[in-house]
């Protein structure tokens, strides 16, 4: 089974936006998305880091937050985005 | 590779490739010259007065954006959260670094989400009506 994960900052307002909507994903649809916040944790910070080479090409060339990463896939979305969108790409 | 160079008049400290031709600040020519990293950051810390609060940054931006086509963002409750985070990165890793994005702790990487960062060249503001920066903290007049 894919592990879902999703990178996200306390400050980060695109993190904010997009919780209540990981949080109806992991409702609807019954998967498990597991959350590491990686500004204030900094094991988090060097898992994230662990994945640079793989999220980087997928998102303009940084570390960014919020970053949605299936482990299986290797396949990465960022930013805030619709529902749809990030439903899209944990049913993949 | 950039250097330190200090005016000799005004004590002016420059950080570039080359020296100003001319002082900014005491308009004479020619005036300055290279000096340590270390002596930079005596200069510069001795001079330095007081904290540099939220408040004092949040004018400093507006300055900085005032005679460009970016605005710092008007919605207040997402600045007030950004601006947390940046000072909250400033005090664990030294820099202000960008809430929304991650260090790599590759240094030049890194000095790239210091924020102000060149936000000019983000998918996110680059050739859009209603661009901002990759936070939002800056957006398109």
């Amino acid at each position: 089974m894919p592990k879902l994960l999703m990178f996200h900052g306390r400050e980060c307002p695109h993190c904010r936006a997009m919780m209540p909507l990981v949080d109806r994903l992991e409702k609807e649809t019954g998967s498990s998305i597991e959350r590491h916040e990686v500004w204030h944790d900094e094991k988090n910070a060097d898992l994230m880091r662990s994945y640079r080479p793989i999220l980087t090409p997928q998102c303009g060339g940084q570390l960014r937050v919020p970053t949605f990463l299936n482990t299986e896939t290797n396949d990465a979305v960022c930013g805030e985005m619709p529902y749809e969108k990030l439903k899209e790409w944990a049913t993949k | 590779m950039k250097k330190f160079w200090r005016c000799f008049v005004c004590n002016d400290i420059h950080y570039g490739f080359k020296p100003p031709e001319l002082c900014p600040t005491c308009k004479v020519k020619n005036a300055y010259v290279e000096i340590s990293a270390k002596e930079a950051k005596m200069i510069a810390c001795a001079a330095a007065e007081g904290d540099f609060t939220k408040e004092d940054f949040r004018r400093a931006i507006e300055k900085f954006t005032a005679a460009n086509p970016f605005k710092v963002n008007p919605d207040r409750d997402r600045t007030d959260i950004l601006l947390e985070g940046i000072f909250s990165n400033e005090a664990s890793h030294d820099l202000k670094y960008c809430p929304c994005r991650l260090m790599s702790k590759d240094w030049e990487e890194d000095l790239k989400i210091v924020c102000p960062c060149n936000f000019l060249i983000h998918e996110t503001y680059q050739g859009r009506d209603k661009g901002e920066c990759w936070c939002g903290l800056f957006i398109k007049r």
